[in-house]
């Protein structure tokens, strides 16, 4: 058990390869739902892209670390906030006399700005974060059923 | 058995039949993509894809029409999609991201009890 154990966190490649990979991803993905309106991308995409971070953390040092270092109860609560947050700015169309998801106040700045498409920006945010804390958990969820239930459990059988 | 094998039949040659009807339907619809662009000189598909400032947007009716000609006017956002997707289809938009919250809520119930379960069985 223990060089299993070894094993699974000491994989000198897998490692250099998270700690390289791990913040360029994290980087692109926000970036990705940055600039959903004026780039190729969007909310859905970057959020998937920076909840693989989640992954990237499992496959180099295992789950117990990952559940350490990511908040599961955070991203539960976080992923309600971010639908509850496209709802309010979806009625925010029915504030100013129009219709459910009006885009307002989008006529800032000039086409090419980051904001400058209104309601339709925040809207792409908060799906994007909508999308990486339940992709995050979703993925938290099935590595905890890959991983064993208890390390000390298995030494003592063993 | 029996019963079933002939609703079975009556089932399949009701399909059928609507399949020939919607076929029969869609072949008497105007042909969407004409070979023309802009200009009316015949064009390929992959020059279009080439140089998409080539498409024939002349006879684009309803959404499409408003999509294609008004998007910079009425959304200011460069990127169409992102428009088509959050303001557009809104709506549509919403219930996507709520068929996520839902499905990842049902895997927590089922997973976490599963999980607990296991754990009950070992003791």
């Amino acid at each position: 058990m223990k060089f299993k154990k070894g094993l699974a966190e000491k994989n000198v490649i897998m490692k250099c390869g998270a700690d390289m990979m791990l913040p360029f991803a994290v980087v692109f993905g926000i970036y990705i739902i940055l600039f959903g309106t004026v780039s190729p991308g969007g909310g859905f995409q970057g959020g998937v892209m920076v909840a693989a971070a989640a992954v990237l953390l499992y496959l180099a040092y295992g789950y117990n670390t990952a559940k350490q270092a990511i908040n599961t109860e955070v991203l539960r609560v976080g992923e309600a906030c971010g639908a509850t947050l496209y709802v309010i700015l979806g009625l925010c169309g029915l504030f100013v006399g129009a219709n459910f998801c009006r885009n307002i106040f989008f006529d800032n700045g000039a086409v090419g700005d980051l904001i400058s498409a209104g309601t339709i920006t925040f809207m792409g945010y908060s799906v994007g974060f909508k999308v990486l804390t339940g992709v995050g958990f979703l993925l938290l969820l099935m590595m905890s059923l890959l991983a064993p239930d208890n390390d000390d459990e298995e030494e003592e059988e063993e | 058995m029996k019963a079933k094998r002939i609703v079975a039949i009556i089932s399949l040659l009701v399909i059928l039949a609507a399949g020939l009807f919607a076929v029969l339907n869609a072949y008497t619809l105007p042909r969407a993509y004409d070979g023309k662009d802009a200009a009316g000189n015949a064009i390929d598909v992959v020059e279009l894809y080439e140089n998409p400032t080539n498409y024939d947007v002349s006879d684009a009716d309803g959404i499409a029409d408003i999509i294609v000609k008004q998007n910079l006017e009425k959304t200011m956002a460069a990127n169409n999609v992102a428009a088509v997707v959050f303001d557009f289809r809104g709506f549509d938009t919403l219930g996507e991201s709520f068929i996520l919250l839902t499905s990842i809520a049902g895997a927590f119930v089922i997973l976490a009890k599963s999980h607990k379960k296991k754990k009950e069985d070992e003791q």
